[in-house]
């Protein structure tokens, strides 16, 4: 459903993306590991262009742009793509100036122009789906950080797209709140909904994953089952990363 | 102070505020309004991509602010007839203190965009909105908030250099002010009077920029 050909991107001189290859099919869950600066965040920013790559394709389902020319591309395949795609970012990003409840209606009347009436049934379904049906009229300050990122994956929900992006959805956050989050995710993926998904927490990589990426300096290293990535990996650099990551955890 | 000058003080109080509330407040009303929606467009021309019509609205921002506001109400108001142009002084002055707003405030509306979270405008595109609906639903009504204080400062501004349109004969508060001192012969006790006016007009506004940005305040977290 998603395929990604020949991935280029530079910012200046650094280039940060050197010809990435992947394909994703509908239903199953991509994981992307790697250190920092290894560009699986830029990566993943690029399935709904808020990278815009320098070179290669993105196609998802039937929208497929080509990047030759960086700047110039076609508004509409690019908003085509951004309808079929949904991010929860590491920083939630929430509208502050909508209360939760809002947030999860804004994109469906605004982009997919539903009438207040449906917006705001569907949106509290999402809202009770995430476990905060109570809190629809709460504004983002007056949540916690777990609590912000739910209402964020509610709202991404809510566009009804075919893929969704996390961009390290824990990572901001307290410790004893990244549970109530990455239970949320993984309901998702019970649900059979596709997902790509950028973290740290190697536990959950292993656990949610039908396919896991290692990437390094811009290439991916490693891909496979999270069996064949995690515990077995090829590339002695791939081992290095575990490896720390391991010792990290001791 | 004496009977006389009591007199004389009560007697002006009633056009002078007259003044106020049918020429200060409404050229103030209409120039803000005008200068804002300007402020707003110019601010956005300045933050866009497109180079002629940037290079235009820094030209405009350029001019205005480097030239005193006399002097522009001068040339519209006196110079223009010359080619042909006559205004109504309402009309001049309406048109100067509207340029004025509008060059000013642009700075202010264009930091305040600026001032918002490009994660804000990620968040937007993210739900599949166009440049424009993040704008409008997302950017310009949080840079709304982080703008009414010196948005307030600049409708205050605006308030007092209205004065400045008695110099093309109109006839606002501080042009019924000359008005009285000339023919009382009191110009402290008067222009005193005139300066309370403009004070009771400005803490009028002060405390709705308090109500407001109470108002406004529900949703941050400071």
């Amino acid at each position: 459903m998603i395929e990604i050909l020949d991935l280029h991107k530079s910012f200046g001189s650094l280039e940060v993306l050197k010809g990435v290859d992947l394909s994703l099919e509908h239903g199953k869950v991509l994981v992307i590991i790697g250190p920092s600066g290894s560009g699986k965040t830029t990566l993943l920013r690029c399935f709904n262009l808020l990278e815009i790559p320098d070179q290669g394709s993105v196609s998802l389902a039937d929208v497929k742009i080509n990047f030759t020319d960086a700047k110039r591309i076609d508004q509409k395949s690019m908003l085509a793509l951004r309808r079929k795609t949904g991010m929860v970012f590491q920083s939630y990003n929430l509208f502050p100036h909508m209360t939760a409840l809002g947030n999860v209606m804004e994109g469906q009347i605004t982009v997919q122009k539903r009438t207040k009436e449906e917006a705001r049934k569907r949106a509290l379904a999402l809202l009770d789906k995430v476990g905060l049906a109570d809190k629809a009229d709460s504004y983002p300050h007056q949540l916690s950080g777990g609590q912000q990122q739910r209402v964020a994956i509610a709202r991404a929900m809510a566009v009804e797209p075919e893929v969704l992006l996390f961009d390290e959805p824990t990572s901001a956050l307290d410790p004893e709140l990244v549970g109530e989050v990455l239970k949320v995710i993984k309901q998702l993926a019970r649900e059979g909904m596709t997902m790509v998904i950028v973290t740290h927490e190697m536990k959950f990589a292993a656990d949610v994953a039908d396919r896991i990426i290692l990437m390094d300096d811009g290439l991916i290293l490693e891909q496979g089952s999270p069996q064949e990535v995690l515990e077995h990996p090829r590339n002695p650099r791939a081992l290095q990363f575990l490896n720390r990551l391991n010792g990290e955890d001791i | 102070m004496d009977d006389r000058k009591i007199q004389i003080l009560l007697d002006s109080l009633l056009p002078l505020l007259k003044a106020g509330v049918a020429f200060t407040i409404p050229l103030s009303l209409v120039s803000f309004a005008l200068g804002l929606l300007l402020a707003v467009l110019t601010a956005l021309v300045r933050l866009s991509p497109w180079m002629i019509p940037k290079l235009i609205a820094r030209f405009y921002v350029w001019v205005i602010r480097g030239t005193p506001l006399l002097v522009q109400l001068f040339i519209i108001f006196y110079g223009l007839p010359a080619v042909g142009i006559v205004l109504d002084p309402f009309i001049a002055a309406t048109i100067g203190f509207t340029l004025s707003v509008g060059a000013y405030s642009s700075e202010i509306v264009r930091a305040a965009i600026l001032s918002i979270h490009k994660g804000q405008w990620e968040a937007a595109f993210s739900v599949g909105m166009t440049r424009g609906q993040a704008l409008r639903r997302v950017i310009l009504p949080q840079a709304a908030r982080v703008s009414v204080p010196p948005l307030s400062n600049s409708f205050i501004s605006l308030v007092k250099d209205t004065s400045l349109a008695a110099t093309i004969t109109y006839m606002e508060m501080f042009k019924t002010a000359q008005q009285v001192a000339a023919t009382t012969y009191e110009p402290l006790l008067v222009y005193s009077e005139a300066g309370v006016c403009y004070l009771l007009f400005c803490s009028v506004l002060s405390a709705l920029q308090n109500y407001l940005e109470k108002r406004l305040d529900r949703y941050s977290a400071s």
